[in-house]
Parts: C-alpha cells; structure tokens; sequence
C-alpha cells in the first residue's frame, strides 16, 4: 500500500476539518522525526497523511502565570525557554541538533519510550494539554491524556493544539541517563519540581519519570513519600524506594528492566540530593 | 491548503538554483536528492534520525533529509555539500577535511562538513565543546572524531583570515 494522499493544512482550523473528515486513517505527523521513521523502516504504511508543519501553532506566549507553547513548536525552540527550566534542559539533550530543529513538542508526546522526553518535565511541571476538534476545544490534564493514549477516544477526532505550562514554583531538576552523552535515547529520566518551606518541609512535589514505563509517568507515590515531610536522607530514601517500586519499565537494546528500575530509584535519589543542596548554598 | 495526491510536483531551491520535480508524495528529501537527482554527496545512514549522514540545510539549519517529505520544502532553501564550493574551488571546511584526514569512508563527512558549514555561520569562533555539541547528531565511526574537530578550527581560522 502506498500514500495516496499528502495534506498540509495551511491553518489550525484546515488541520481539524482534515481530521474530522478522514478520521483514523490519516496519519498526523508533526516534524516527522517520529512517523517517517517507521515509514523509513517498513513499519508504517499510511494511506493518508497530514503534516501540520505549515498549520501555524508555533507561537510562544505568555499568559497570566503560564505559558502557552503551540503543539507545533520545535525542540530547539523549547530549548530557548529559560522561564521552564526543566523543560528547557531536556530539550537541549533531546536527539541531535537536526533532529531538534525538526521534532515538535506536540509531536514528542506521541513518542513511546525509551524516546518522548519531553512529557517528563511536562508532567513535572503540571502542563494541561490543549485538544481541539469540530466541537470545540478543551484542555486536560497532560496526565490525563497520557494515560487515554492509545485508544482513548478523543485522539481520533482531536488535534493537539498547545500545552500550558504554569510557571514553576520551588526547585526544578532534570536528569537523564544514556548510554552515550549526546544523541541517546533514555535509559531512564527524571523530572522534579520540589517546593520546600522555611523548615525545610516539602510543600509540594511533583515528581516525573521517562522510560519507566510505556508512557512518561508521574512517581505519585515518591511524591507522597515526600509531602509534609523534611527533605533530608531519610525522606528522600523512601522516595527513591517509592519511585523504583511503581516504575514498570520495559527491557530493549538500551538497558533491562531490572536496571532500568534501579536507575529510576538512583536519578530520583540525585535528583533530589541536588534539591537539597540547592536549597543548603540558597540558605 | 495543498492537497498532493499520488504524484506530487514540488519545486524548491537547490544549491542556490530553481528545481521541480514530480515525485509519489511521501518521498523524502533524501530520495529526491540521490534518486531523482542523481545527488549522492547525501548519504543514505540509518534512516532513523540517529546518525546524521543525510544532513542537508534547509534555509541554513542542518536537516535530516531521510526523515522530512520533499514536499515540504516546496518553496524553501536546501544546500547539499554539491551546492558549498564556488567557481570550482573547495569551500575551507572542505579543504580542512582533506588536510587534516578528517575524513575515512567518507560516509558521515557531507553531513559533517555541512553541520559544521551551520555551526560557523552563527558563531565563527566555537569552542571545541560547541563544535563537539553541534555535531552531536552526526556519528563517526572511523575518525574518532578528533581530526574532524580540529578540520573545524582550523576552517574557522582560514575563513576568518580569508575576511
């Protein structure tokens, strides 16, 4: 089988109509890192494709206490963001720079592990997905739609449109393993965003793990290890035991399950180690 | 909107002059070079993003031709190591790749000298951390990438002097 149909809408409004028309069948792809790849590798066959490369949803914006980044926004742009720290360094180690100045955000989302970096820090830092059909448009929890992807039902006729990230509060971190310094997939990443009060307590944690499971994750239960509790060694064990405990990784070329797991406990342990140090050279 | 349906037309610039070509949609970059146009400093790699043998420019920013449909570069910029040279002679980063063995099997170099082509366009003077980070997409397996470096510098050197 081969492409019939290559559709490249010139606005937002053309890309919904397309997909609400078409359906399943057409295949979206936003810089095409991802979907040319498998086409690339005989693993995809699409009959119908749209690329949204000239769909606009390249804007950048800053609105009251959040950012708003278009879906079509590209790596090496994100990597610019200084306001979202966290997201921003993933950016800046996420594939090489070709791939940067080609891949999208909106597009990363739809990476299964060990690729799609970018849900990690997004998760971390609360973003709500934009979504946007004939119907209308909404936002929901990025978590949400992580965890409806595959075979949630809004994916068929919904096209996503931006993220919204809340500016972050407290520390952020991002760390990630790979078997090479630059250009490698992930053997596992974190992302934390750690609020901490005059006591040193943690307000507030959202903690984030890529290639710890199908999709990026957030370690709920680290998070809970560490809410109302001092940031010191004890707590931040009970974290890494946590987040080591609900990872699910997967065994591929780069690294096994079982190490992966244990990384995943490791990076969550420096991760927070550098929280605490931060938070000893602010003090 | 554009819709392209079996076979497509799209016309571009290439190395600074005017091309259409009639091509089944989907067809990437890559292909259109060294398939339909007989190009084939452009190195057919991994296909998967990963090794950076077929970076090209488009307006100016290294690309990965295998992984982006030559539709979509209808109406833009793409400069492939054919296009570098002018009047017959080797472009500086070519001559330094010659001069100091920075290439082997030759397979990674067009992407390499490309990227580096980029890298120097935005800052003459890199360090080798930058050089070693603009070229992080583009794998080596002969050199270890050292000659590669220094073919960089020294480029960067002689461009500057040639000013």
């Amino acid at each position: 089988m081969t492409t019939t149909d290559f559709f490249i809408p010139c606005s937002v409004n053309e890309a919904v109509d397309l997909l609400s028309e078409h359906g399943e069948e057409l295949v979206v792809m936003g810089g095409g890192t991802i979907m040319m790849y498998l086409v690339n590798e005989g693993r995809l066959f699409p009959r119908k494709v749209m690329s949204l490369r000239r769909s606009g949803m390249d804007e950048v914006r800053a609105v009251d206490g959040h950012v708003e980044i278009g879906a079509g926004v590209t790596i090496a742009r994100i990597a610019q963001l200084d306001a979202l720290s966290i997201l921003a360094q993933a950016a800046r180690i996420l594939g090489g720079p070709a791939v940067r100045n080609m891949a999208t955000i909106g597009g990363n989302l739809f990476a299964h592990a060990p690729y799609g970096d970018l849900g990690v820090p997004l998760l971390a830092l609360d973003a709500r997905i934009e979504l946007r059909s004939k119907r209308g448009q909404r936002t929901i929890p990025l978590e949400q739609f992580f965890a409806g992807h595959p075979g949630g039902e809004y994916l068929a006729a919904e096209l996503v449109t931006a993220l919204h990230v809340p500016l972050p509060q407290g520390h952020g971190v991002y760390l990630k393993l790979g078997r090479r310094h630059a250009n490698t997939p992930s053997v596992v990443a974190v992302a934390a965003q750690i609020t901490l009060d005059d006591n040193n307590v943690c307000r507030a944690a959202r903690i984030a793990l890529g290639a710890a499971s199908p999709r990026p994750m957030r370690a709920v239960r680290a998070e809970a290890a560490l809410v109302g509790e001092r940031l010191d060694d004890a707590s931040i064990t009970a974290a890494a035991e946590a987040a080591m405990s609900e990872s699910d990784p997967a065994t591929d070329a780069l690294a096994s399950a079982w190490y992966r797991r244990r990384m995943a406990g490791l990076y969550v342990r420096k991760a927070l180690e550098q929280v605490a140090h931060a938070r000893s050279g602010a003090q | 909107m554009n819709t392209l349906t079996d076979t497509l037309t799209v016309t571009f610039k290439l190395n600074s002059k005017p091309v259409a070509l009639a091509v089944p949609p989907l067809t990437t970059l890559r292909s259109a070079l060294r398939e339909h146009l007989h190009l084939h400093a452009t190195k057919a790699g991994c296909g998967q993003g990963g090794c950076g043998s077929c970076t090209v420019l488009v307006n100016g920013e290294p690309t990965l031709s295998c992984l982006l449909p030559v539709a979509l570069v209808e109406g833009q910029e793409v400069t492939t190591l054919e296009g570098i040279s002018s009047y017959g002679s080797l472009h500086p980063l070519q001559e330094a790749f010659y001069e100091h063995f920075a290439a082997q099997c030759g397979y990674c170099t067009s992407g390499m000298i490309l990227t580096a082509k980029a890298l120097l366009e935005r800052n003459p003077h890199p360090s080798r951390e930058e050089i070693a980070e603009a070229l992080s997409g583009n794998m080596c397996r002969c050199t270890g990438y050292l000659p590669i470096v220094e073919a960089i510098e020294d480029a960067a050197r002689k461009m500057e002097e040639g000013q």
